[in-house]
């Protein structure tokens, strides 16, 4: 019972991080074909964005998360503007594979920037929420509800954002069909400008959120990153629904093993079966079998 | 869409490097290397080319899986530690002579990277990529977090894979006693031994029967298939045959500096490796030797700067990829035929 408690607490807190890592990347990857190699070092600079303005502005932590999310929405079109414009327009049939080496480039330089700003001794936040809900004889702690609590309220405004807003349906054209949305009248550069936003804003909340319950470095968004890789993976590329449920499904399939077998096992594990799903299924569990245009 | 338009010959510039002009080539740039120990005084200076010909043979064959054979592993450094690891390995635990650890170790990376490719190359693309960049992060975490006592060294207990400090002192080249002084130029004459075979081999790959099947995949997937050349088969044998002098390769790196560590992961060194590839052009025969000396030079000017330096690396990285689609070779071709004009 205790420990089923621990591995659905775990389980859960690290499925709600990984989905909005998951997400911010798979909205990416769904309209445009780009995979943002440097998602984790955006993840790093919300987290350390909070922090700053927590620490030494002294603001209320809720504005320090928005802050984090408006800086990480900038970081986003910035990254439109210097880089994937220019590649866009350049690199065609070659944009998915220079996008990605590019945007390493971006996220290493970003981290080392981090790293020579704040220095390489890992920070905790200065805000934290304590206690615990007792539930029998093991404790769930607060601070793990609040961030499911908060990744649902995003995940839920982005579904809204996505789903009922004009924004939204020409971002659901242009991931379609990206000629027909630009003859129908969608600016499909402003549109692509738009997703780099949001994504960067789901990143900065994600790296205030994972920063929370871990401790603030320049590395900090590796790991949940290469997990969201994975879960994308898993999911079928830039499927969100699909991304979500394959981030919790996989969470708590990690927390299992880490308690069944111990902490190392837990990422070879989870890497053996996205592996043996995608031999069984090589366009992920929910992804459609491409039909490639010759 | 675009495949068609690839078809047309206008559409494409990028003519298959001929024999004779990479002969020339080639022969002259060995007359360079043989040429450089009797110029180069400094211990420091030969050892930054010892390490430039370390990264350009890892980027020679990685230029062959991507930019020929179209495989977009980020598993390489990994492959690469792989042979480290054996070599430091089998002559640390086993005591193996240590040319015979390196030629082991060499294999044992075109084993785990057939094992790597059988289960990764069934995929495509970027799915690839994640998949071989987790294989290797996979690794790396569980060397890392190695905590069990597998020996005792003096007081200290040892892992059994050396765990997050790796292993050190487990044997050289043995060039010591034979050059006192000079040993460092033995060292160089393996490396470029190695380096020479590196390319030798990759150039044979690309203008036999094979590098033929690749150009093919890579113009027109469907047709190809259609002629009967089966893209797994082509793209595994390519997989394990890189894999055997990238593994060669991470052999020689650890007895030149006799250690090897968890750090060989990192992903600044896999960084450089595309680097390399992508300033130099990806998919040109002669790219990665460009690229590893522009990158090298870049490297050694921005010393001076200290912690920018890493900064700089990536930003070149990008602004390489924005401004030089086709990499400095190309460009530079392109300017030469307009001078020509």
């Amino acid at each position: 019972m205790d420990l089923l408690v621990a591995i659905l607490s775990t389980g859960l807190t690290n499925g709600a991080l990984y989905a909005l890592a998951t997400v911010g990347l798979s909205l990416i990857w769904g309209s445009m074909g780009m995979l943002n190699m440097a998602h984790g070092a955006m993840l790093a600079l919300g987290g350390y964005t909070a922090f700053t303005i927590s620490s030494s502005l002294g603001l209320p932590v809720w504005l320090a998360v928005l802050i984090a999310s408006a800086v990480g929405a900038l970081a986003g079109m910035v990254l439109y503007i210097a880089v994937v414009r220019a590649l866009l327009k350049a690199a065609g049939k070659n944009f998915e594979t220079s996008v990605m080496i590019a945007t390493v480039g971006i996220s290493i330089a970003l981290q080392n920037a981090l790293l020579l700003v704040y220095g390489g001794q890992p920070l905790a936040q200065p805000f934290g929420v304590s206690g615990a809900l007792r539930i029998g004889d093991s404790a769930v702690p607060l601070l793990s509800m609040l961030i499911i609590a908060v990744a649902v309220v995003v995940m839920v405004i982005l579904a809204l954002l996505i789903g009922r807003t004009r924004m939204g349906r020409a971002i659901r054209a242009t991931a379609q069909n990206r000629e027909a949305a630009q003859l129908m009248g969608v600016a499909v550069e402003r549109t692509y400008l738009q997703v780099l936003a949001l994504s960067g804003a789901v990143a900065g909340i994600c790296g205030v959120l994972v920063s929370s319950i871990t401790q603030l470095s320049p590395t900090l968004g590796a790991d949940p990153m290469l997990k969201a890789f994975i879960m994308c993976v898993v999911a079928g590329l830039g499927n969100l629904p699909g991304a979500v449920a394959a981030a919790f499904g996989l969470a708590l399939v990690e927390a299992a093993v880490q308690f069944g077998m111990g902490a190392r096992w837990g990422f070879p594990v989870l890497l053996m079966l996205v592996i043996a799903i995608l031999i069984w299924r090589p366009n992920g569990l929910f992804g459609r079998a491409q039909i490639r245009r010759m | 869409m675009s495949d068609i338009t690839q078809t047309l010959p206008t559409s494409t510039p990028r003519r298959p490097s001929k024999g004779r002009t990479d002969l020339v080539i080639g022969l002259g740039l060995l007359a360079l290397a043989v040429a450089a120990p009797f110029f180069i005084e400094s211990r420091y200076m030969m050892g930054q080319v010892i390490l430039g010909l370390f990264w350009a043979s890892v980027a020679v064959q990685w230029n062959l899986l991507f930019g020929y054979a179209g495989i977009f592993s980020l598993g390489q450094m990994a492959v690469f530690a792989v042979g480290g690891y054996s070599t430091a390995m089998l002559a640390h635990y086993l005591g193996w002579n240590i040319f015979g650890a390196i030629a082991a170790g060499a294999v044992i990376a075109t084993l785990f990277s057939a094992i790597v490719g059988l289960a990764c190359l069934r995929l495509q693309g970027v799915y690839v990529a994640l998949l071989t960049y987790a294989i290797a992060q996979v690794i790396y975490l569980l060397i890392v977090t190695d905590t069990g006592c597998f020996e005792m060294v003096g007081t200290s207990c040892r892992q059994f894979t050396g765990g997050a400090t790796g292993f050190a002192r487990f044997g050289d080249f043995g060039m010591r006693p034979i050059l006192h002084g000079d040993w460092i130029k033995g060292n160089y004459a393996i490396v470029l031994v190695s380096f020479v075979l590196s390319m030798g081999a990759s150039w044979i790959i690309l203008h036999g029967p094979m590098g033929l099947a690749f150009k093919a995949l890579r113009d027109n997937q469907p047709y190809a298939v259609a002629r009967g050349i089966n893209r797994f088969h082509t793209q595994l044998l390519i997989f394990g045959i890189s894999a055997f002098f990238t593994g060669l390769t991470g052999g020689l790196y650890a007895t030149h500096f006799q250690a090897i560590g968890p750090n060989i992961f990192s992903i600044s060194s896999l960084l450089f490796i595309l680097a390399i590839v992508v300033i130099g052009g990806i998919g040109i025969f002669w790219g990665p030797v460009i690229g590893t000396i522009v990158l090298m030079t870049a490297d050694e000017a921005m010393r001076e700067m200290g912690d920018f330096r890493t900064i700089g690396l990536g930003l070149i990285i990008a602004g390489a990829v924005v401004l030089l689609p086709n990499g400095l070779v190309e460009k530079l071709t392109d300017i030469l035929r307009k001078l020509r004009q």
